[in-house]
């Protein structure tokens, strides 16, 4: 454990180190995250302007301005926090070759990026707290329907961010088959987009969507903590939605095992 | 005999390559139908590298060497035979083997770009678990070596390319590994880093006892570190052994340097061997080591000599020779 932490402490800092250099490109990418849901909630919001609240009724949830306020809000600071971009990287780092002085070192790569990617997440989101704060303050989103359901978001959060970053590693190590991982990335956050419940929410989509994107890994990875910080998952819903998150990550970890063990034999001819 | 530290057995690899011909049409083609190419880029080479030792492993550009190393480091997998370093085959990526091994190469590198050497250096600190008082002491160390102060408080993109390359050499040693393999290590830096970097490998090896094996197209870093050589040329190995019997066995001559009085005198010399030029009053000639005192003897003695100098063959041209195709398998130890 402390051979671990020092790990992760001594990238964290080299990491940090590194990003302060450039800022301006840093606070772009930070920025680019408020875009989707900030988009998504201008045109649900014109929405329950036309026509009031809106039901989906295939849950039978309704939706105020508020709450969609709320639900893009909370998608915004929980996309931020779970967001992962290892596969264009690493799909990067094998065509150049680089990816080469990683491998040459005792400790597996994903190390190395997920410190990186926590450094990223504590640099940026020092940098947008006060928007975040300001956003709320400006849209007046709704309270949450239960205080002990905020706080069993965390866990999903967390779980959420560790699941995402596995199964977007899983997809990074394509590049070992094919440089134009891209193209799969592309499938991947179309999917992401609807199935996570970015767009809108789950409890809205036609009953069929719903279903398929309720028990997809993209759920697990996005709408659900989202769901349980506004505390619009029904209690009995609530343990089979921790057992899905676990169930995908084992998934995405056995995925990313096979993958990992059969791409390194691969690397080979691109640029190593 | 110590036990070896490197052993190659009929080690091969062989990619397999994409290729079509060029134009829109052949594009469209291979859409449907693709062709592959096999490139034996290693095709059967063994050999054993002992603790200590500091072997220069030679080939032209696409001779197989780079991958060789990279099978050696654990980075690619090879096609067939076996290798072990340490005891371990490579490509089963051991921790124990990794933290023990280095590879260095000259165009690639480690070091983080946009932040000072330093930084990293504690990074691998850490993640070679090197505890405080030896990565201090192995740091001064590396430091007064290679005259590393100043340059680690630096961003890595602000140094000049011996600057950066001597950091990189650090950064690989600061584990002090047993086994450092070095792919061109002065490849594009100047003659006077060329040289720093040659003495440093030769005194990090003493001092540490670790088992060099390098690659480099300048013959002056392996006349200058390198008593045995391993020649391999399209993926097969043509030599292995001791430098100075390669020298004997490809070129059995020496040069002898001649500054005569008058152009008589040069035309005399001319016969005493094969004459490799002229230029005025200067002559070079070719003449068998086995014969070189008596002749040396006789052109002093019987000709107005006014200097002499005898000189071995360029190593480049015993090397080109070999690959050549000259043969140099009775040359095996």
């Amino acid at each position: 454990m402390r051979y671990w932490l020092s790990i992760y402490r001594a990238n964290l800092k080299m990491t940090i180190a590194q990003m302060l250099q450039y800022r301006f490109a840093i606070l772009i990418w930070a920025v680019w995250g408020f875009v989707g849901p900030l988009i998504s909630l201008a045109i649900w919001s014109a929405a329950t302007q036309a026509h009031g609240a809106i039901t989906g009724k295939a849950a039978g949830v309704t939706y105020s301005r508020a709450d969609f306020a709320a639900y893009f809000l909370i998608y915004m600071i929980f996309g931020h926090i779970t967001m992962s971009w290892d596969a264009f990287e690493f799909a990067y780092r094998v065509r150049d070759g680089n990816l080469s002085p990683r491998l040459l070192k005792p400790l597996h790569p994903i190390h190395t990026d997920a410190a990186f990617n926590i450094a990223f997440k504590l640099c940026t989101s020092a940098m947008l707290l006060p928007i975040w704060v300001l956003l709320f303050v400006i849209l007046k989103p709704a309270p949450p329907h239960s205080w002990w359901s905020l706080a069993l978001a965390l866990p999903a959060l967390v779980m959420a961010g560790v699941l995402r970053y596995v199964w977007q590693y899983a997809l990074a190590v394509i590049a070992f088959w094919t440089t134009r991982v891209e193209a799969i990335n592309q499938l991947y956050f179309t999917l992401d987009s609807f199935l996570a419940g970015r767009i809108a929410p789950i409890s809205l989509m036609p009953a069929w969507l719903g279903a398929l994107a309720l028990y997809s890994p993209f759920r697990s990875m996005g709408a659900f903590p989202v769901e349980l910080a506004q505390g619009r998952v029904p209690t009995a819903q609530i343990l089979p939605g921790f057992c899905l998150q676990l169930i995908w990550l084992g998934v995405g970890v056995g995925l990313l095992r096979v993958l990992w063990a059969g791409g390194i034999k691969q690397y080979s001819a691109v640029g190593a | 005999m110590d036990h070896p530290q490197i052993q190659l057995n009929n080690l091969q690899k062989i990619y397999r390559v994409h290729e079509r011909e060029a134009g829109a049409g052949a594009s469209v083609r291979s859409l449907f139908h693709r062709k592959y190419k096999e490139v034996k880029a290693v095709e059967g080479v063994s050999f054993t590298v002992c603790p200590g030792e500091v072997v220069g492993f030679l080939g032209p550009n696409g001779a197989g060497k780079t991958t060789t190393l990279k099978m050696l480091a654990g980075l690619l997998h090879p096609t067939g035979g076996e290798a072990r370093v340490l005891g371990r085959i490579p490509w089963k990526r051991e921790r124990d083997l990794l933290r023990n091994i280095s590879l260095v190469m000259g165009n690639r590198n480690q070091l983080m770009w946009d932040i000072p050497a330093m930084d990293s250096f504690l990074v691998n600190q850490a993640i070679y678990e090197i505890p405080p008082k030896q990565f201090r002491e192995t740091l001064d160390e590396l430091i007064a070596l290679l005259d590393l102060e100043g340059l680690l408080k630096k961003p890595v993109r602000g140094l000049s390319l011996g600057e950066r390359m001597k950091c990189e050499l650090a950064a690989a040693l600061l584990h002090r590994p047993s086994v450092l393999f070095l792919d061109e290590p002065t490849l594009g830096v100047d003659i006077t880093m060329q040289g720093r970097i040659r003495q440093f490998v030769q005194e990090h090896n003493q001092r540490h006892g670790a088992t060099v094996l390098l690659t480099s197209h300048y013959m002056a870093d392996v006349t200058a570190l390198c008593k045995r050589v391993i020649v391999i040329h399209k993926g097969k190995l043509l030599y292995d052994g001791d430098l100075a019997a390669l020298t004997d066995r490809i070129a059995p001559f020496k040069l002898v340097r001649l500054d005569m009085e008058t152009a008589e005198a040069v035309a005399e010399a001319e016969k005493y061997g094969d004459v490799v030029e002229t230029e005025g009053n200067k002559v070079t000639l070719r003449v068998p080591r086995a014969d070189t005192s008596t002749v040396v003897a006789r052109l002093l003695s019987e000709l107005p000599v006014l200097d002499l100098t005898v000189e071995d063959p360029p190593i480049e041209a015993v090397i080109e020779q070999v690959f050549q195709g000259a043969n140099v398998q009775e040359a095996k130890p």
